[in-house]
C-alpha cells in the first residue's frame, strides 16, 4: 500500500496525521508499505519518534517499510537526527550539534538511555544539567522514560528523539512507545469506561496511578505539568484519540487513534529561575 | 570498634546503584532492599545522597515511599532522614513522602472520589 503522509509538526494536525498512517497500515501484513512523503513540506525533527513506533508496529506484522520522495530539506533533517539511515538513506553528518538523534531502546535498557541522555544533552549550549532548569529537564525527561518502562508494556520499545534550537533556546524532546496505551491501563486500574482524552487528565492528577503495588507512584507527570507551568515550556500528551496540551486541557483526535503513549516536552532553556522551590523543607521535617 | 544498635548507619546511594543517576525503580528498590531491614530491626538509617546528581519520583518512590507501606510513620520519622540533597531534591522527597502517605491510607477513597467526580461509574 502507498500512504502520503503530509505535513507533520508537533501539533494535533501532526499527530492526527500519524493517528491515521496507523489506521490505514494496521490491517497490513506480509506486504509492502511505502511512505510517500512528496506532500510533506515541513517535518518536525522530534516527531520522528512517535512516526518510528507507528512505522515499527507496521513493521511487526512482516511488513517492508520503503520511505520515498522525501524533500531534500527534511531529507537533510531525518538523516541528520539518523531517523531515515533505519529505512536505507545515508547518515549526515549534525555539524551544528543541534539534534538529540533518534533512538530505540527496549524496557530495561534505562542505563542506555540514561547515557544517550546525557552525551546529548552536553555540550550543545544546553544549560548546566546540575542546576537550575538544565536540571529539571533533565530530570522531567527521565519521568517520562521511567513512566514508559513502568506502564506501556511496550514490546517493541520506546522511541526517543529531540531538537535543540539554540537561538530560540528551546529544547523538544519526545518519547513514545507502541505499547497498550494510557486509556487501556486507566480502565483497567479503575474497572470503568473512560475516553482517553479522561484517562490522561487522570493521569495527570497528583497521586493518581495505575500501580498497585508496593510502591506507591502518581507523582511523576504532576511533577512534569508543574515543571512545565513554572518554565513556562510546553507539553503534550498523545494516546489512543486523547490528545492533551497543557493550557488547553484534555481533547481528542478526530479521526484515528495512535498506538502506545507520546509525550512531547518543550522546555524553555532560557529559564534561569530557581527551582528550590521551597526553602523552609529540610531534611528533619520531611517525614 | 563495633557498632552499637543505637549508633546510625550511613548508607550511600552512589555505592548501592554504582552512578550518580537514581533515575529508575529497579535502583530504587536497590536502595529500600539496604534500608529497610535496618529499619525493621529498629536501627537508625541516614540515606546519603551525596555524588547523587539526578533523581526522580519513581526511584524515590521504590527507595523510600514504598516504606510507608511497611512501618508505622513515627517509627521511620523516628529512626531514617536523609543528607547530602540538593533543596530541588529534598522538594521532590518531600511530595514523595506525602503521596505515599496518602497512597497507602487512602487508595480506596482515592478511586472513589475520581470516578465520582467524572460521573464514570459503570463497571466493566
Amino acid at each position: 500500500m502507498i500512504h502520503r503522509l503530509a505535513t507533520i509538526r508537533s501539533s494535533h494536525e501532526g499527530f492526527e496525521r500519524l493517528a491515521q498512517l496507523w489506521s490505514d497500515a494496521a490491517s497490513l501484513y506480509s506486504g509492502r508499505l511505502e511512505l510517500d512523503l512528496s506532500e510533506c513540506d515541513f517535518f518536525d525533527a522530534n516527531m520522528a519518534a512517535p512516526l518510528g513506533a507507528v512505522l515499527a508496529l507496521v513493521a511487526d506484522k512482516f511488513n517492508r517499510i520503503e520511505i520515498v520522495r522525501v524533500r531534500p530539506a527534511i531529507e537533510s533533517v531525518l538523516r541528520r537526527n539518523g531517523f531515515l539511515t533505519n529505512y536505507g538513506y545515508k547518515p549526515e553528518e549534525d555539524v551544528g550539534r543541534t539534534t538529540l538523534p533518534f533512538a530505540r531502546f527496549q524496557l530495561d535498557d534505562e542505563r542506555l538511555f540514561a547515557d544517550y541522555l546525557k552525551r546529548q544533552l552536553e555540550g550543545k549550549g544546553f544549560p548546566k544539567l546540575t542546576e537550575g532548569v538544565g536540571k529539571v529537564s533533565q530530570q522531567s525527561i527521565f519521568e517520562v522514560f521511567q513512566n514508559s518502562v513502568t506502564h506501556s508494556d511496550s514490546r517493541l520499545g520506546i522511541f526517543v528523539c529531540g531538537q535543540f534550537y539554540p537561538l530560540e533556546q528551546r529544547l523538544i524532546f519526545t518519547i513514545a512507545d507502541a505499547g497498550v496505551g494510557i486509556r487501556s491501563k486507566v480502565r483497567a486500574y479503575l474497572k470503568s469506561e473512560m475516553s482517553s482524552g479522561d484517562a490522561i487528565c487522570w493521569a495527570l492528577k497528583g497521586g493518581n496511578t495505575t500501580r498497585t503495588g508496593s510502591r506507591p507512584g502518581g507523582v511523576g507527570l504532576k511533577f512534569l505539568h508543574d515543571f512545565v507551568e513554572r518554565n513556562g515550556g510546553k507539553m503534550q500528551i498523545v494516546s489512543g484519540d486523547g490528545f492533551y496540551e497543557y493550557g488547553k486541557g484534555c481533547g481528542t483526535l478526530a479521526h484515528a487513534e495512535l498506538p502506545g503513549a507520546t509525550v512531547n516536552l518543550q522546555v524553555n532553556t532560557a529559564d534561569t529561575q530557581s527551582y528550590r522551590l521551597d526553602s523552609t523543607i529540610t531534611a528533619e521535617n520531611i517525614f | 570498634m563495633p557498632e552499637t544498635a543505637s549508633q546510625e548507619i550511613i548508607v550511600r546511594a552512589f555505592d548501592i546503584i554504582g552512578s550518580p543517576l537514581g533515575v529508575s525503580s529497579d535502583d530504587g528498590q536497590k536502595v529500600h532492599d539496604k534500608i529497610a531491614p535496618l529499619l525493621r530491626e529498629g536501627r537508625k538509617v541516614s540515606l546519603s545522597f551525596d555524588r547523587i546528581e539526578t533523581i526522580i519520583s519513581a526511584f524515590l518512590n521504590a527507595a523510600i515511599g514504598q516504606l510507608y507501606g511497611e512501618l508505622p510513620e513515627e517509627k521511620i520519622r523516628e529512626l531514617f532522614n536523609v543528607r547530602d540533597m540538593a533543596q530541588e531534591d529534598l522538594a521532590l522527597l518531600k511530595r514523595v513522602v506525602d503521596n505515599a502517605k496518602l497512597y497507602f491510607a487512602n487508595r480506596k477513597e482515592f478511586d472513589q472520589a475520581w470516578k465520582e467526580e467524572t460521573g464514570s461509574e459503570n463497571e466493566k
